[in-house]
């Protein structure tokens, strides 16, 4: 009687069938198909026009504010040969590229692991207790009103000049949205969930590990992106407050004395690289896991 | 007598007006054991009200919901719910969906014996290790099914398990609803809005009516199965549900309910209604 009904789920089937015949076949039925390769073909086109186009943007301004104001305005070409020499090896503000990068990552990981850990709990302490959210989330927003330069005097009059208060910028505009949206998430999982879980006989600890956090999932991983991308931004405020001029923060804001825009310019696109690779591979690839971990993905 | 309903009153308070719906005005109802008791009214009279107090999910502002001799305090594995809307968990398997409901203290391999058997039972186990996106509507509710079996529950509470499923699925499921509750003796409590699903399942068939939501006739049905719903005695029942249905105030146009002032927001205010 229930085999009949199968026939309504012939579509199902059969793309179950064509990966069970490609793994027999010993090939991987996520293999690419011609529609898949053309499509990131034409992706791929797409991006390096955008590219293009940013790049020409920036070359015509630069031509023009030498020839309007006959000032000194770093190029394209002049900035990435300075950039390849400075991948080369060559100092800039007084340290090599790969000094200033990994100084400035240390700070940010320092800071935004902060924010991850204390966001997380917090979040999920006050997306299951109501009145905790209702109090709790007024100074979450009064934090996150705050733009990322003015925490630099609060910074310092706490800190002092140096790391803690770097950390401590970065750690504050990361907070907010990775509070905002795991305890969101939790709030907004379906009734019928915690339903479920309690009509089984869960405790509290099941319902939240097992149920309320793979529900909360997609939002929770939106916020310590929002997190992550907020932290980064505010880098160069964050070491403005640095004693030791370390850092691509630090070395753009150096330039304004040193008026070695080439540099600031080079550390400029660092970071442009550095926070595309991170939030294009690395989260855009944690949410296709997560979402298809969630069953959310057709492909399953 | 299994479950039972003692002068129950639920009134939904709004916290922002202080305005108090009455969904059920002091309703008295027993579920004898094996039964298969099907609810049915229009829509808004207050059966899932009925049933998630039955089931624990909310308490009644007056009366008392009992269950076995003690009074009803929250959700319990003794009370396996199919619900209206799909349930089920996305990011587990269908068999690990089915297992998160075992009652727990035994082991992972035991549960999922268990749940495979329940998923034979409801001819899926060849989709154990699917995912709930990958079945069809009716598939996802016979997993539910499982679930509420796998939990060894004795009340079967499904509040218009197949209520989006088309017709034809709908007539499928209904009778293996019937083949599992007439093998495992369990009780069942069925909210429909069709009289027909009714008459087909049901030994008892109980209408409400709304504004506020109430108990107007109770029916016995000793026909037994395969019922004919084409057969004289069931065409008359079904006229005569049918004319119940209408007298009851809100089957025609916007289900209107009654509104009363509570006094003191309390959780459970002690009023007359
Ligand atoms: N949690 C709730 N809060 C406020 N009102 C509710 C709630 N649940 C149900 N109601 C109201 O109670 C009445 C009965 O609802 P319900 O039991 O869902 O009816 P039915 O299942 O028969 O359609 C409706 O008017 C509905 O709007
Ligand atoms: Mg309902």
């Amino acid at each position: 009687m229930w085999k009949a009904d199968r026939v309504d789920d012939k579509g199902k089937m059969d793309k179950k069938e064509a990966a069970e015949k490609a793994l027999r076949e010993g090939r991987s039925h996520f293999e690419f198909r011609p529609e898949t390769r053309r499509f990131l073909l034409a992706n791929a086109v797409n991006i390096a026009i955008g590219i293009a186009l940013v790049i020409i943007a920036w070359w015509v301004v630069a031509e023009a504010m030498i020839a309007v104001r006959g000032a000194f305005f770093p190029t394209p070409p002049e900035t990435f040969s300075a950039l390849w020499e400075a991948l080369g090896g060559a100092k800039i503000n007084g340290a090599t590229i790969y000094f200033h990068t990994r100084s400035s990552l240390v700070r940010w990981g320092l800071g935004y692991a902060l924010a991850l850990v204390i966001g997380t709990i917090a979040g999920m302490a006050f997306g299951t207790m109501g009145r905790a959210y209702d109090i709790g989330m007024v100074p979450v927003y009064i934090v996150q009103m705050i733009p990322g330069m003015a925490w630099v005097p609060i910074a310092m009059l706490i800190f002092g000049l140096g790391e803690s208060a770097t950390v401590f910028i970065i750690l504050m505009t990361a907070l907010p949205p990775i509070v905002i949206n795991t305890a969101g998430g939790i709030r907004q999982a379906p009734p019928i969930y915690s339903r479920v879980a309690l009509m089984s006989g869960k405790d509290h600890f099941s319902l939240f590990a097992k149920v309320l956090i793979p529900a909360a999932a997609l939002p929770i991983i939106d916020g310590m992106r929002i997190g992550l991308a907020n932290g980064w931004r505010v880098l160069i405020a964050a070491e403005m407050v640095l004693g030791t001029m370390v850092g691509l923060g630090a070395t753009i804001e150096d330039s304004r004395y040193s008026l070695d825009f080439v540099s600031a310019f080079v550390c400029i696109i660092v970071i442009c690289l550095i926070g595309l690779t991170i939030e294009k591979l690395l989260f855009s690839g944690l949410e296709g896991v997560v979402r298809n971990r969630l069953g959310l993905e057709e492909e399953g | 007598m299994i479950a039972s309903l003692e002068n129950v009153s639920k009134v939904f308070t709004n916290p922002r007006t202080g305005k108090g719906l009455v969904a059920l005005n002091d309703v008295s109802m027993d579920v004898g054991e094996g039964d298969f008791l099907c609810l049915i009214g229009p829509s808004g009279c207050g059966k899932s009200t009925t049933l998630n107090l039955l089931a624990g999910f909310e308490l009644p502002t007056s009366g008392r919901v009992m269950f076995k001799g003690k009074e009803i305090a929250g959700p319990s594995p003794e009370r396996g719910v199919v619900f209206q809307e799909f349930s089920l968990y996305p990011w587990m398997t269908v068999m690990q969906n089915v297992a998160f409901s075992v009652s727990k203290g035994r082991t992972k391999e035991e549960r999922e014996a268990l749940a495979m058997k329940q998923l034979e039972l409801v001819g899926l186990s060849d989709f154990a290790h699917a995912r709930p996106n990958e079945l069809s509507g009716g598939m996802k509710q016979r997993v539910a099914i499982a679930r509420a079996l796998a939990m060894d529950a004795d009340l079967l509470l499904m509040d218009e398990p197949f209520g989006s499923l088309d017709e034809q699925t709908r007539r499928k499921m209904d009778n293996e609803v019937l083949r599992l509750w007439e093998g495992q003796g369990k009780t069942v409590v069925f909210v429909t809005h069709s009289i027909e699903e009714a008459l087909m399942l049901g030994t008892r068939i109980l209408l409400m009516s709304a504004s506020p939501g109430r108990i107007d006739r109770e029916w016995k049905v000793d026909t037994p199965w395969p019922r004919d719903p084409t057969s004289p005695g069931m065409v008359a029942l079904k006229k005569e549900i049918s004319r119940g249905l209408q007298v009851c105030s809100c089957a025609s146009g916007e289900p209107k309910a009654a509104f009363v002032e509570v006094q003191g927001a309390d959780d459970r205010p002690e009023m007359e209604v």
